[in-house]
């Protein structure tokens, strides 16, 4: 049975091909001087070489982080490269005929057609391939409703005053290990800017593409929703398969001004490595948001790719009211390993956080899921509930719950509920006995068990998701 | 490095009986350990600031008696300080149960001395290598022993103290242990505890850690549990200065069984902290685990608990729950209920909450009248409460119910 | 004793009573019966003051106070019992001090000296014998790990205890063996002493066989749709309650 079991899950990573583009590439190596010239070749204001330099010089004194439930090499700094760009992009492509042919190829095999005639109606992409945004699209559209999307390094050009009031409000500087790094050396990423009481009137993504050898990928996303304001941002991440292990240390900050909301949806999918565990991206992301009053915040995460995840979108719930929500499916098979969950930190009166996590283990992986709520001494009447289960899935692989509850106001409710189980022989016996091959039935268990989080997900991810999982969405497990 | 335990090193090298070779094992271990710090993850939500440059006596000449229990005849082993004050020639033991001191060469203590309790535990080591005056408990095979063993451990006024319980309970054996600990002085006392049983043997067992005020009281009891054996123990903590216990269960066998309940009740301004680890290394393993707090006013709990399935432990289950219930705004709880599963074919689960109740009791009372705030109490109350009529032993929990319920009570007025 | 005028009530987005009037007088008995999902224990919730039972219309008035603006534990003070179709367990609240407790809360409100421990004991234990549970029951937890018969003796009891002026029975008879029907009839019926009321929710003819009511109420769809004296209960008993037309959910609710 477990056999069977295994064939369903041994899918192929199918974005795992190299585009041959021609790129600009730092040689190796970190140092002061690495970022003086990555912060010139991107054209910034001074502040910003300033801030990068104090980030460096505290993450030279930060160590790695070694309590995750994760095991890998130790990484070499100096062996990766920390800028990367198509040639083609020197002098920045002012529309999409301008952009290199090969480049727009490698999207559309990625199934993310860059043409906006072509796209899935009602998305705005923004298209990351190693270290610099290649475009962005419906940019008019967009700015018709007085939306700010744009590459970051373009942000800090054209809006260096609204970048320079949120950048590392939300993650700090010296935050962690990852995101002091990454302060120090980010390339791009996204910045979204929501007007006061702007529905944000489509949905926005990025997608992200390391395809060069040996670089590390940095990439730093800030989205502010102003007051009462909302944005959905959708955001997918692919890798070519290689056999060195590659580093993306990404930080993303939402910032959720008064009664706004910001709903944050990522179909992760970096290459996992092969069977035996070679090669694959190492994905060390701290992602966080900050509520103000009423504001509301929501993270929901498919986590199917990378070698080792690190991996936490957090909120930190400021104002009163305010709200702070969690689904994650983290899939992880072969030799992955994975260590995500959420933090929810109460500060604000009448908060209230829901996390709901699905961890399914295969293979010979290793799936964590590690949380943190916290209820602050002023976090009167606040809730959380918690529901984290995991799903085995032959007995080499491991599932791990540490959730960390730490309360210090009387009147806070939290409740947190973990199980595990497994995909039994009973349940796949039952399937095939309606007629349904193995592979199916697993699908259909896996999807029933992941169906609380697949809800939250935009309609488009949701069909991605339900793809990478082999699951169909149309049938659920009762 | 903390002052305290260089002079612990120091002390320890002059420490000579027939364990010594096993003691040095645990002294070479300690020499290796860190001081830790809030970066220790054992140690993250608990500070050792107090014990770090501590100095206290070694020795004292303080008298005790073992504190009577009502309705509860048992086969009472005092230690006061660390000194095992009980003459064990007089004592009047049942066939198949042998009481020796540590200090006597026996087989039973090789056999279990530092062998259950795992070696990671800091303050454990501190007690291998200076814990002279032990007891070693030992229950023959088939032997059931009706009358409880209680070992009370009673702390005086600054004095340093360690004691050591040896537990070696034969096949199908059955007996009841009561480790029962309690002092209010400025003292440090290292208690550790270790249960050998045995294929089909069954323990019953109880801690009481009842340390107040200045009382430094840092300790474990450790069960490692053989094929169809059973432990049915219930541990009730009073927060001190700062009390810090560890318990570690580990299914060694098949088709054991354990069930742990633990309450802890913190006074204002006390500290407890609770690590329990339940290691399901065995197939066919069942374990319940219930931990119940309430914490009073800038008091401050910590719970632990961990359950780790081994890739061998098919068909286990295991489950812990733990509730919380803070009495103000002052007071803190940090709980880590955690799974980490290897095996495939098992159930396990863990919930953990803070401030629920039970909003259809809390209706069914008020339809009988009870006001709201009466009704509050009695089922904040009676989840520990619950845990204390769950207790095996009725004399035992004759007498626990109304101190701890007094406790709750004077709690609930000064938070 | 009772009068309830034009009750609307729901729960959650649901409404379930629809309009419902009805008289009690001090002494009467009255029998409710009705199809599976009737809103009979909705009834029962919404004049006990359960939470999440909103009254959307409508007026009761409880001895001459305006019931629906009592706290729960006011209503209970002030008379009015509700034995559950399905007592809640509490575990680690004993029997004991729960029924100490509502006893004295009783003749607290009632303006009578509470009760010492002993006469509370001698008490407690004369109404565990009448209702046929053993002592030991006062040690352990409320309804904690209690038969399904034994839940319902507890209720009776704790009706004995604590005196009330209006008992709603909630179902009390079912899941019952003859002997144990035997047993709450005649806790009940020791009770009834002209002055005080009873409305007796039921299914079976059987157990008014041995609480006589004066009236029997047919509850359907949230409305009293038929009353009649001890005969209505008879006639459903002989055909159901296909007459009501409506086709009826088969479930227990
Ligand atoms: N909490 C609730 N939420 C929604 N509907 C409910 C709830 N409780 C009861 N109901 C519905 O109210 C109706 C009446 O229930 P109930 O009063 O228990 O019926 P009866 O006691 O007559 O069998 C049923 O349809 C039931 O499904
Ligand atoms: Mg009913």
């Amino acid at each position: 049975m477990s056999e069977q079991i295994d064939q369903a899950l041994a899918r192929k990573y199918d974005a795992g091909f190299v585009s041959e583009i021609e790129s600009e590439t730092f040689p190796v190596g970190l140092d002061e001087d690495v970022i003086r010239r990555l912060s010139a070749i991107k054209g910034e204001p001074e502040w910003m070489l300033e801030w990068r330099l104090k980030a460096y010089r505290t993450w030279l004194k930060q160590t790695e982080p070694e309590w995750a439930h994760v095991d890998y090499p130790k990484i070499n700094y100096q062996d990766i490269s920390y800028y990367s760009a198509p040639k083609s992009m020197k002098d920045k492509p002012k529309s999409l005929d301008e952009v290199d042919p090969e480049l727009l190829r490698t999207y559309e095999k990625l199934g993310i057609p860059l043409h906006e005639q072509e796209m899935l109606a009602g998305v705005a992409v923004d298209a990351v391939f190693d270290s610099v945004s290649v475009v962005t699209t419906f940019r008019e559209k967009l700015e018709e409703a007085g939306v700010i999307f744009c590459p970051i390094s373009e942000a800090l050009q054209k809006y260096p005053d609204l970048v320079k009031k949120y950048l590392g409000t939300v993650v700090p500087r010296g935050d962690n290990y990852f995101a002091a790094l990454n302060s120090a050396v980010f390339t791009d990423g996204s910045f979204v800017y929501i007007p006061k009481g702007v529905r944000c009137p489509m949905e926005l993504s990025t997608y992200f593409r390391i395809n060069e050898q040996n670089t590390g990928q940095f990439e730093r996303t800030l989205i502010v929703a102003d007051e009462g304001s909302y944005v959905s941002y959708l955001e997918g991440c692919t890798a070519p398969q290689r056999d060195e292990n590659q580093l993306h240390a990404a930080v993303v900050e939402l910032v959720a001004l008064e009664g706004a909301e910001i709903k944050y949806s990522t179909v992760q999918n970096w290459y996992p490595g092969d069977e035996n565990g070679k090669g694959g991206i190492y994905n060390f992301v701290t992602k966080r948001g900050l509520c103000e009053k009423n504001a509301k915040i929501s993270w929901t995460q498919v986590e199917t790719g990378s070698a080792v995840t690190w991996k936490y979108p957090s909120c930190i719930l400021k104002g009163d009211n305010s709200v702070g929500e969690f689904y994650s499916v983290a899939l992880t098979r072969g030799k992955q390993q994975a260590d995500t969950g959420t933090k929810m930190i109460h500060l604000g009166k009448n908060t209230k956080s829901t996390i709901i996590s699905k961890g399914i283990s295969a293979g010979y992986s290793n799936n964590a899921y590690r949380g943190l709520v916290r209820m602050g001494p002023g976090a009167e009447g606040a809730r959380n509930f918690t529901e984290c289960d995991s799903l085995l899935i032959g007995d080499k692989c491991g599932a791990h719950t540490f959730p960390y509850i730490e309360s210090s106001n009387p009147s806070a409710i939290v409740e947190h509920e973990a199980t595990t189980s497994k995909v039994s022989d009973d349940q796949l016996f039952l399937c095939q006995q309606r007629g349904l091959d193995p592979e199916k039935a697993v699908s259909m268990i896996v999807n029933g068990f992941c169906k609380e989080v697949f809800r939250e997900l935009p309609m488009e991810f949701a069909v991605e998701a339900g793809k990478l999982l082999e699951i169909s969405l149309e049938g659920s497990v009762g | 490095m903390s002052q305290w335990l260089a002079h612990v090193i120091e002390r320890a090298a002059a420490v000579d009986d027939w364990l010594s070779p096993v003691r040095a094992e645990a002294l070479a271990k300690l020499k290796e350990q860190t001081w830790p710090g809030r970066r220790t993850e054992a140690w993250r939500y608990t500070s050792l600031h107090a014990v770090e440059d501590l100095s206290l006596a070694t020795e004292s000449s303080v008298q005790a008696e073992a504190p009577a229990i009502a309705g509860l005849d048992a086969l009472d082993l005092v230690f006061v300080d660390g000194r095992l004050t009980t003459p064990l020639a007089d004592l009047d033991l049942p066939e198949g149960l042998t009481i020796r001191a540590l200090t006597d060469k026996s087989e039973a203590a090789e056999h279990v001395f530092t062998k259950v309790k795992p070696s990671h535990h800091l303050f454990g080591l501190v007690n291998d290598v200076l814990a002279t005056q032990g007891v070693v408990i030992d229950v023959a095979q088939d032997a059931v022993i009706e009358r409880p063993i209680r070992v009370v451990n009673f702390a005086s006024d600054n004095v340093e103290s360690h004691t050591r319980v040896l537990v070696s309970l034969g096949k199908n054996a059955k007996a009841t242990v009561i480790e029962h600990g309690s002092g209010t002085g400025h003292s440090l006392n290292t208690a550790f505890a270790e249960y050998d049983i045995a294929n089909e043997a069954r323990l019953e067992h109880y801690r009481f850690a009842l340390h107040q005020g200045d009382a430094i009281h840092v300790g474990g009891s450790h069960f490692k549990l053989a094929n169809k054996s059973r432990l049915n123990s219930t541990l009730i903590g009073y927060g001190s200065q700062l009390t810090r216990l560890d318990v570690d269960i580990i299914h060694a066998g098949e088709h054991a069984h354990a069930k742990f309940n633990n309450a802890y009740l913190l006074a204002p301004k006390e500290h407890f902290d609770l690590h329990s680890t339940i290691e399901h290394a065995m197939p066919n393993g069942t374990t319940e685990e219930n931990a119940r707090g309430i914490i009073g006013d800038k008091a401050k709990a910590v719970f632990n608990g961990r359950i780790h399935i081994h890739r061998d432990a098919q068909k286990t289950l295991a489950e812990l729950n733990n509730r919380n219930l803070l009495l103000s705004r002052g007071a803190q709880i940090n709980t880590k209920p955690e799974l980490e599963i290897y095996a495939d074919d098992v159930q396990c689960a863990h919930g953990a909450t803070v401030a629920e109740i039970d909003e259809e009791a809390l209706y069914y009372l008020l339809t009988r009248g009870i006001n709201k705030q009466m009704a509050l109490v009695m089922l904040n109350f009676g989840f520990v409460q619950e845990l204390v009529f769950d207790m095996p032993n009725k004399a035992l929990a004759d007498w626990l119910q109304p101190i701890l319920k007094q406790r709750f009570e004077d709690m609930m007025e000064r938070s | 004793m009772l009068t309830i005028k034009d009750l609307h009530a729901r729960v959650e987005e649901k409404t379930i009573i629809k309009g419902l009037n009805l008289e009690i007088k001090p002494g009467e008995v009255h029998a409710i019966m009705g199809p599976n999902g009737a809103g009979k224990s909705t009834l029962g919730y919404v004049l006990s003051g359960r939470e999440g039972y909103e009254v959307e219309q409508g007026e009761v008035t409880f001895n001459g106070a305006n019931l629906l603006e009592m706290e729960v534990e006011e209503r209970a003070q002030a008379g009015l019992f509700l034995a559950f179709q399905y007592p809640v367990e509490i575990p680690g609240v004993s029997n004991m001090e729960f029924m100490k407790e509502s006893v004295n809360a009783m003749r607290k409100a009632r303006g009578e000296d509470e009760l010492s421990s002993a006469e509370f004991l001698k008490k407690a234990k004369a109404a565990c014998k009448q209702v046929n549970l053993p002592l030991d029951f006062l040690k352990r937890g409320v309804n904690e790990g209690f038969s399904g018969g034994e839940k319902k003796r507890n209720e009776i009891m704790q009706l004995i205890m604590l005196e009330p002026k209006l008992a709603i029975l909630d179902e009390s008879d079912s899941g019952l063996d003859v002997d144990a029907l035997q047993v709450v009839a005649n806790g009940v019926n020791s009770q009834r002493d002209g002055k005080r009321s009873f409305i007796v929710v039921t299914h079976y003819q059987r157990l008014l066989d041995f609480i006589e009511p004066d009236y029997v109420h047919i509850l359907a769809q949230g409305k009293i749709v038929k009353s009649g004296g001890p005969e209505l209960a008879k006639e459903v008993e002989a055909s159901g309650y296909a007459w009501l037309g409506q086709a009826q959910e088969g479930e227990e609710a």
